[in-house]
């Protein structure tokens, strides 16, 4: 299942899907993507390619970041700004410790092809691990040290972002 | 996506029409497996009415080039414009033997 919530109605510029975390969502998802992309643009060579690095992006994320787990959320975030579309993926999954190089692995292997397409069909990505932390200080009576300290990281978020310019 | 079967001669012929996608890999690639193992080395995957494919897709296709080449086999691609510009942006053109219909790919059976 597909949530969309539109943000403005007026004019559509911020679309937020989200998806949980099944293969069979993501041609749903691309599809959807892509015509938000034929709306903005009317180019369906921009649409194939936004549909594309998003879709590919989206298996990475189902992949790798919650190891092909149903059952997890995946949020997308469709931004059409003043010279260009960004879509923001976010996850909750493992994080990635690098970005993979965007090369073409040899010719028989039968993985490794993600980020050439990503890479191919944008103009720009990033991506950022987002932490949310919590302090405490502990207070204790007659203490002579004032507090103690304690932080924790307590939960996290992925985000992706994916840049083409019009 | 729909996944057709047929056989001309000797030669087996896949029709996929629909979407591409990792959810359908699963599936596909089994099939696939059972024709070239089961099969005398000529196929045709005809994805003419294909309208989307990811790597995943991709993966499944040099699965079937690698076990094809196993058994010293044949395998031609028919391609619709969104696989092969997938297909040449991955440079797998370099690789894949592909026509531009299955008239033309089955007929390349024969010229060899």
């Amino acid at each position: 299942m597909i949530l969309v919530i539109i943000t403005n109605k007026q004019t559509i510029n911020v679309v937020t899907l989200k998806i949980t975390s099944a293969v069979n969502c993501v041609s749903p998802l691309g599809e959807a993507i892509k015509a938000l992309c034929l709306y903005a643009t009317g180019s369906e060579c921009y649409a194939l390619d936004v549909h594309r690095a998003v879709v590919e992006a989206v298996n990475n994320v189902i992949l790798h970041a919650y190891s092909n787990q149903d059952g997890h959320d995946i949020i997308v975030e469709w931004n059409q700004e003043k010279d260009s579309l960004r879509i923001d993926i976010t996850d909750y999954g493992l994080s990635m410790q690098t970005l993979p190089d965007p090369v073409l692995p040899e010719f028989d292997a039968e993985s490794g092809r993600g980020w050439w397409i990503i890479n191919s069909c944008l103009d720009e990505y990033y991506y950022k691990v987002v932490e949310y932390s919590q302090t405490n200080k502990f207070y204790k009576p007659n203490s002579d040290n004032g507090y103690s300290e304690e932080f924790m990281v307590k939960s996290h978020s992925n985000v992706l972002t994916l840049i083409k310019h019009f | 996506m729909i996944l057709l079967e047929q056989k001309h001669n000797d030669i087996n012929i896949v029709e996929l029409s629909g979407r591409f996608a990792m959810a359908d890999c699963s599936d596909v690639r089994e099939r696939l497996k059972s024709l070239i193992d089961e099969g005398q080395g000529k196929l045709v995957i005809d994805m003419a009415k294909v309208s989307f494919i990811d790597s995943s897709a991709c993966a499944v296709l040099i699965s079937a080039f690698k076990g094809m080449q196993l058994k010293s086999g044949r395998l031609v691609l028919v391609t619709s414009s969104a696989v092969q510009s997938l297909i040449e942006l991955t440079r797998l053109h370099t690789i894949f033997e592909i026509s531009p219909s299955q008239v033309t790919a089955l007929s390349a059976f024969d010229e060899r």
